[in-house]
């Protein structure tokens, strides 16, 4: 009797209007659509705006990105930011993910000892700031301090030495690489998580099969982490077309020396704010944002209708 | 018989080398900025790499900073920040986790890809308008400003997260519940709530060390009136003082302490949410 | 082919040993089933055989030779796993000739030999497949092909059938079995389930606690198991279990008082037993009749019964709460609660010291 009457209950509470959905729903869904979505769409929106001297803003449709990409004052800075960007993508792609895989690779052989230790160690400079980052690594780069000098020397190799992070020549790799130190924890532990999920069974039965330590990596391991390293691409990726901090920090807003170090996240910042004499100009400031936002979205939908898919079809 | 096992041991022997080497290039850098922070001027450009003596030792750097800049204070705003914005995220995004994972309704599926937008595209890009709605809302120079960024801006993926864990709640728990005739408020306060709380540590590294590390906010949010974050302050600090290398030094450390002592103490449970997250 | 010889082997993970040495021998193409409770040590028993595991001390023979040392693809042995280890981005055909490429076999052959084996294993149609697209008894086979075109001179198998279920294991046991007598090779196979070994087995080996308990055929194992754990191991329902006192022991017999009116003669004379020890009979759930037509008679109350249809298992508990369990004949009237016996004849005890080891039972002829 209870039963039936509990279950006649239920189903007229499912018919009832669902407020606790709502309620659940809400919070989360406000603070996010006001904070994230909408200032992402008016970012767009004001991109296709112009400013007179008083302020006024003006429709101007696609009249920013036609300043951007053919006003030399404009194209050259933005094509240099970009191609900068791609530089810095490039280096981190091959160097940051190269030593993130061999260190996860060490870190995932069976019974290491210490791992744990290793694994806190070399996650630590991820958790730092990059601000903090940068700072460490101009005083270490410092020809003032010459600690960087005084190792190569003591190596005998003390010729190499030079302002790398002064030289137009090298300011960008040396960037990159700095950039690399830090955040090579990400995808160290990413495929750190990936290698030790691989059942043990199956390493066994390639060592009863023959394969030697170096064939089982690369043609048993490494296939079984690809989806992953598809994952650290495209953090990687979304991370540096959104990277700002380190550069900032280190080489100011100019991201000198003569624009050397100028990535998109300085261009965005320089062209919205301002900087020395020039003052900051919001709406092509959001035509640079929204430029950021088209390059990072083909990116993303490449990774996840092309690269994506194949590597799902390649395992699971 | 030795033969196999000299072999292994050779290899084991290789691979904590390398371990080791590459352990040194990632903490050293660090390691010198605390030693030196503790040392006369003349001993930093004297002997870098060595740890201070007696007679080395100095902490004028530490005296400077303290006097010239207001560390305290950017640690607790630091801290508010970075506390209420994960409550937030963590209230917010359980609650949105649950709704999206439990219930069936229409627009289900459209709704949890709109809440994954922001893990792919960065709030960042959206500044130009999130400024002019912050100088609207009256609350530029305020630690509630960055909040309310943070909060919107760790909700995607916590909500992904606590999803994926919540799927894991065995279903016969809930439906339990039900039949007893809880509400569905209860239901979620009292029975999934308590057994997310390992997954708490997972959404706590994601959403934290960004919002404790950034630059770009605070800097464009709230720069001055004494709410600078820990981040923006040092980046102040030092921009202001740069010649100043005991002062420098001193503030990296400040800056940096604080996080290293709470990473070391949390690190097992910060490498075990990574890498749980990292499986998902 | 090769006999396979473990000689006092010992393994330890740390302080804590796994195994406490072990000796055992396998001849020449039999089908040797390691098996006991989990955690008793047969899985170790067998990676150290296959060579994934190193052996603390004591020596491995495979085929004569001393092979502690040898890494696991130069014992001429192939292991198929529990979870069956197929590579997931290769092949079916990929999977199976994945361990010839080290083993120098050139291609043609290579080819050949994945063929025959997936052939034998009506693996063809599913060559190109790879192992998610496929079937458990599918993935089964392959693991099982993979083993097979390595032509080893020892087969290891780790409860391949544990991820089947029921009726495809019953299949696939038959299957290997089958398998063993085609290719004929040495074979040692772990399991868990006791019906698995008493099939499958030429010799069962059973351990508990890192130690071999006893080793033998399986009917061996089932009419004079050396020990209670064995006893209790081998056979299904367990074997039932009576504590009793010996009140009198010469060179014919033992009178045993066994918690019934009066104490009673059994067939085991001239034993170590002396008048006092306590013993533990043994009798086997299908030498436990309903009433009282044997000679020695239990009992007690009926507490289930259960009807399979060809038989009934009746469970009587006794005064002292033991519970024996009977079987009777499918149509058994055996009612819940009232009081019954149940008997036995004594030829078919089993009885053990307080040790927990067995007696030697007369022979039938010795009894009569």
């Amino acid at each position: 009797m209870t039963s039936i009457a509990m279950a006649a209950d239920a189903s007229v509470g499912r018919r009832r209007w669902p407020t606790h959905i709502v309620v659940f729903l809400a919070p989360a869904f406000l603070v996010y659509t006001l904070f994230s979505i909408y200032p992402l769409i008016d970012t767009i929106r004001l991109s296709l705006y112009g400013a007179d001297e008083t302020g006024q803003q003006s429709f101007i449709g696609i009249g920013n990105f036609v300043t951007l990409l053919t006003d030399p004052n404009w194209s050259k800075p933005f094509w240099n930011a970009f191609r900068n960007n791609l530089i810095f993508f490039a280096i981190h792609m091959v160097v940051q993910t190269s030593i993130g895989l061999a260190l996860a690779a060490l870190l995932s052989l069976p019974r290491l000892k210490g791992a744990g230790v290793y694994r806190t160690l070399l996650f630590m400079p991820t958790m730092l700031s990059v601000v903090i980052i940068g700072f460490i690594w101009q005083l270490i780069l410092s020809p003032l301090w010459g600690i960087s000098k005084g190792f190569l020397a003591a190596l005998g190799l003390g010729s190499l030495f030079a302002p790398w992070l002064g030289q137009e020549g090298t300011a960008l790799i040396t960037v990159s690489l700095i950039s690399v130190w830090q955040f090579v924890g990400i995808p160290m532990i990413l495929i750190y998580a990936a290698l030790i999920n691989i059942p043990d069974d199956l390493i066994d039965a390639a060592t009863v099969d023959g394969a030697p330590p170096f064939y089982v990596f690369w043609v048993i391991r490494l296939p079984l982490v690809y989806p992953t390293l598809g994952v650290v691409s495209i953090l990687t990726f979304v991370g540096n077309f959104n990277a700002f901090d380190l550069i900032y920090a280190m080489k100011g807003a100019q991201a000198g020396p003569n624009g050397a170090t100028d990535i998109l996240g300085t261009f965005f910042y320089r062209t919205f704010f301002g900087y020395q004499l020039q003052a900051g100009n919001p709406t092509m400031g959001a035509a640079v944002a929204t430029m950021m936002l088209f390059i990072i979205m083909v990116g993303v939908l490449f990774y996840l209708f092309g690269v994506q898919r194949k590597l799902q079809h390649h395992l699971a | 018989m030795p033969m196999v096992n000299r072999r292994v041991n050779v290899n084991r022997i290789a691979v904590h080398a390398a371990l080791i080497f590459y352990t040194l290039i990632a903490t050293f850098p660090i390691a010198l900025v605390l030693i030196n922070s503790m040392k006369s001027r003349s001993a930093i450009f004297g002997d870098p790499v060595a740890l201070p003596t007696p007679s080395t030792f100095d902490l004028i750097g530490y005296q400077q900073v303290l006097e010239k800049a207001d560390f305290v204070l950017y640690f607790g705003n630091s801290i508010v920040v970075t506390t209420v914005s994960l409550l937030l995220v963590l209230i917010a995004g359980a609650m949105a986790a649950w709704a999206l994972g439990e219930y069936r309704f229409k627009g289900n599926t459209l709704v949890a890809l709109y809440m994954a937008i922001g893990i792919m595209v960065p709030i960042r890009l959206g500044t130009v308008s999130i400024l002019k709605m912050i100088v609207g809302m009256g609350l530029i120079n305020t630690l509630t400003a960055l909040i309310l960024v943070y909060t919107a801006m760790g909700l995607p993926l916590a909500i992904l997260i606590l999803g994926e864990f919540m799927a894991q709640i065995p279903r016969d728990l809930r439906e339990a519940a039900r039949c007893d005739g809880v509400s569905e408020y209860r239901i979620f306060t009292a029975v999934i709530l308590p057994l997310i709380r390992p997954a708490v540590a997972t959404v706590a590294v994601f959403t934290m060390v960004p919002i404790w590390n950034d630059l770009w906010f605070p800097l464009i949010l709230a720069s001055g009136d004494g709410k600078q974050t820990i981040t923006l302050g040092a980046q102040q600090f030092i921009g202001q003082y740069v010649t100043n290398w005991n002062a420098v030094l001193a503030a990296l450390s400040l800056a940096i302490a604080p996080i290293l002592i709470l990473y070391v103490v949390f690190s097992r449970h910060l490498v075990r949410g990574l890498t749980m997250g990292a499986v998902k | 082919m090769a006999d396979v010889s473990l000689r006092a082997i010992k393994k330890s993970f740390g302080k804590v040993e796994i195994l406490h040495g072990i000796s055992l021998d396998v001849m020449d193409g039999e089908f040797v089933v390691f098996v006991g409770p989990s955690g008793c040590g047969k899985s170790t028993a067998l990676r150290i055989i296959a060579g994934l595991e190193e052996i603390t001390s004591g020596e491995l023979y495979i085929g004569g030779k001393l092979v502690n040392q040898i890494p696991p693809a130069e014992r001429g042995i192939a292991m198929v796993f529990q979870s069956y280890a197929l590579y997931p981005h290769m092949t079916v055909y990929k999977n199976m000739a994945f361990g010839l490429k080290f083993a120098k076999t050139d291609k043609d052959a290579a080819d050949k030999r994945v063929r025959q084996a997936a052939e034998i294993l009506q693996l063809t149609p599913y060559l190109d497949r790879k192992p998610r697209d496929l079937s458990g008894g599918q993935r089964q086979r392959v693991a099982i092909g993979r083993a097979i075109v390595r032509e080893p001179a020892v087969f290891l198998f780790d409860e391949p059938l544990s991820n089947l279920d029921a009726a495809l294991r019953i299949n696939t046991r038959i299957e290997i079995a089958k398998l063993h007598r085609q290719l004929n090779a040495t074979t040692i196979y772990v399991t868990h389930d006791q019906v698995e070994a008493m099939t499958l087995a030429s010799k069962i080996v059973v351990m508990n606690q890192g130690r071999v308990e006893q080793v033998g055929a399986p009917l061996e194992l089932y009419h004079h198991p050396q020990n209670q754990f064995v006893a209790g191991f081998i056979g299904s329902p367990k074997m039932n279990f009576v504590k009793a006192t010996v009140t009198a022991a010469d060179a014919s017999g033992l009178t045993v008082d066994f918690g019934e009116a009066k104490p009673m003669s059994i067939p085991f004379g001239g034993t170590t037993a002396k008048t006092g020890d306590s013993v533990t009979l043994g009798i086997r759930p299908e030498h436990l009749g309903e009433g009282a037509g044997h000679a020695m008679v239990l009992t007690g109350t009926v507490e289930a019964v259960e009807h399979l249809g060809e038989a009934s298992y009746v469970h009587v508990r006794r005064d002292d709460g033991v519970i024996l369990t009977a079987r009777s004949p499918g149509d058994s009237r055996a009612e819940i609660g009232a009081k019954a016996a149940v008997s036995t004849d004594i030829a078919h005890l089993h009885l053990f010291d307080a040790q927990g080891q067995a007696f030697a039972r007369h022979s039938k002829a010795d009894a009569a």
